[in-house]
């Protein structure tokens, strides 16, 4: 064979007659058998996304077993509940909390590992554990290190502080909420910085070592401003998985949020006005007020993140 | 006066003792719901001041939840949904995300833009729907609900399509000329390469089956078809308080699966989390 007429490819060398042949059938593609792999997942979007997506808002302007039309009355009902707002400021205050504890923390716990010649995987396990069990687990746990003769209690007392009786007052519950929620989160914080801090590429740090810069100037000068992007997208998947709180505050609270209500989520709000009420109306217009909420901030979450989709 | 190196060496020895203390905080709640459970007198009332040894060692809180035997039946529902969620999804996930990565067909960017979307739609604004449609089913306290839903797994095929994407194109060429179809080729040839990737996959899947609470709240209420958690959920709201040793040892029960799936494959879970993360999910 002459030179001409071969060419070298992944398949070694080919003639260039069969390289012809052998594109042609490359690029004949069966369309119906790509759609035939897409054919789970799609039934699945259309089943369990679309028609229930649909019938949420249908159900949104009906009220009643007879599913009459009533509207935006719903929408207005839900938005002029002293109970529902009630439920935000909860979801709110647990979640705000929730961050502005977990997230510095976590970011620091993470520099330090990151720090470490030895035995960083062994701390990523170690932190990321809690994450792995059911918040039900944990909430378990926690109703008893909040219980008045607990581990928590204990070691107030030991720093001289009055006992509390954790879930019997609406703010002590509510911080009960916080640090249980910061414990079973600070893990997956932990991950999250660990690997964005290992993307930073090395060279900045040689270049600051060989400039004398010591190692916190190098982590307020190159780390904590690399880092921002990270620390924001973190910030807003949190707010996004808080404002659908349910288990941990149910949990701790039961179905209406004890004590007094301060315990009621949003999502709380939904499950016992749905299941607990049968207002199925009443509930899809909740369940679409917190919809658009999440929206907005997966829409901030992609332009920060600049996800291309 | 202690030489550069020494002084790192100090410093490094410190900072590994103060992660071994946070890390020891992070894992006392464990430590003490362990400890709890193994105390015969926790019963009475929660062991004070706390302690990490129990005084009296018993594992009578262990006996009575063997006995009691409910237990073992929602670790058995549990497992059997898990089980059938986890093939749902990684099946689903490994076959979309081949056709995304190899596949050219119309409405591709579409159809991924869709399954890119159900990222973004929280699983509250289907609930009630999604609970008539299996209720006028006839499948309220059956495991169908629980699983079914695991079929649509955006993140999985997003992975899925990245993992195929790094593989060479010559491979599918070469059985192409062979005459193998599009399903001989998934099957034969990318299907036993993703071993690593089904392996996250699977894990992720398992995680939220068993660890999943609201939606079968929702759906179980029959005391025989209840999941692990909700288990634990009512035996703590009814007991929690008399019987806190018990209730402890139903919860280190619990969470035994998923903490000895994640001692073993820590590494894929890790990576995995990391990779959810960066994308923004």
């Amino acid at each position: 064979m002459s030179d001409h007429m071969t060419k070298a490819t992944t398949l070694g060398v080919l003639d260039r007659k069969l390289l012809r042949n052998r594109n042609k059938i490359i690029r004949r593609q069966p369309t119906l058998a790509w759609y035939l792999f897409l054919l789970p997942t799609l039934i699945g979007i259309a089943v369990f996304m679309i028609y229930p997506l649909a019938e949420s808002l249908r159900l949104s302007f009906t009220k009643g077993a007879d599913e009459h039309y009533v509207g935006l009355e719903n929408y207005a009902s839900v938005l002029e509940s002293g109970t529902f707002w009630y439920s935000v400021y909860n979801t709110l205050y647990i979640t705000v909390f929730q961050l502005l504890i977990a997230i510095p923390v976590g970011f620091i716990i993470a520099c330090l590992i990151n720090n470490l010649r030895r035995g960083a995987n062994f701390f990523k396990v170690l932190f990321y554990l809690p994450n792995v069990t059911s918040i039900v687990a944990a909430a378990t746990v926690f109703l008893a290190v909040l219980h008045p003769d607990g581990p928590l209690n204990y070691v107030l007392q030991l720093l001289g502080f009055e006992k509390i009786v954790w879930l019997s007052q609406p703010l002590s519950a509510k911080w009960g909420a916080i640090i249980l929620s910061v414990w079973h989160w600070l893990g997956f914080v932990i991950i999250i910085n660990l690997a964005n801090l290992q993307a930073i590429s090395s060279d900045y740090y040689e270049a600051a070592s060989i400039d004398g810069a010591s190692r916190f100037r190098q982590w307020q000068y190159i780390t904590l401003p690399n880092m921002l992007g990270s620390l924001t997208v973190l910030f807003i998947i949190g707010w996004i998985g808080g404002l659908q709180r349910f288990s941990d505050a149910y949990m701790l609270g039961g179905l209406q949020g004890s004590p007094a209500r301060s315990l009621h989520t949003v999502v709380g709000f939904i499950f016992e006005r749905g299941f607990g009420g049968n207002e199925y109306g009443l509930a899809s217009a909740a369940s679409y007020i917190l919809f658009f909420f999440i929206l907005v901030f997966t829409y901030i979450n992609t332009k920060v993140t600049k996800m291309k989709i | 006066m202690l030489s550069a190196t020494g002084k790192n060496k100090l410093l490094s020895g410190l900072l590994f003792l103060l992660l071994l203390g946070l890390g020891a905080l992070m894992l006392y709640p464990f430590l003490w719901m362990v400890s709890v459970s193994l105390e015969r007198s926790s019963n009475i009332a929660v062991p004070f001041p706390p302690r990490l040894i129990p005084e009296q060692f018993s594992l009578f809180n262990y006996k009575l939840v063997f006995e009691n035997g409910v237990l073992f039946k929602t670790y058995a529902n549990s497992a059997n949904i898990a089980l059938f969620s986890v093939i749902l999804s990684v099946s689903s996930a490994l076959l979309a995300g081949y056709a995304f990565s190899r596949g050219e067909f119309r409405g591709k960017k579409l159809l991924y833009f869709a399954v890119l979307a159900t990222m973004m739609i929280p699983f509250e604004a289907r609930l009630i729907p999604m609970f008539t449609m299996f209720n006028d089913l006839g499948m309220i306290n059956t495991k169908y609900p629980l699983i079914f839903p695991a079929i649509i797994n955006a993140l999985g095929i997003v992975l899925v399509k990245q993992y195929f994407d790094r593989l060479p194109e010559g491979l599918r060429e070469s059985a192409k000329i062979d005459g193998a179809n599009e399903f001989t080729i998934f099957v034969r040839i990318f299907a036993p390469l993703t071993g690593p990737i089904t392996a996250t996959l699977a894990i992720l899947a398992f995680q939220d089956s068993w660890n999943s609470f609201l939606w079968p709240l929702v759906v179980i209420n029959d005391q025989d078809m209840k999941t692990v958690p909700l288990f634990l959920s009512s035996f703590s709201s009814e007991n929690g308080n008399r019987l806190v040793g018990v209730t402890m040892a139903t919860a280190a029960m619990s969470i035994l699966p998923i903490v000895l799936v994640f001692l073993f494959l820590q590494k894929y879970i890790i990576r995995s989390i990391a990779l959810s993360g960066l994308k923004g999910e």
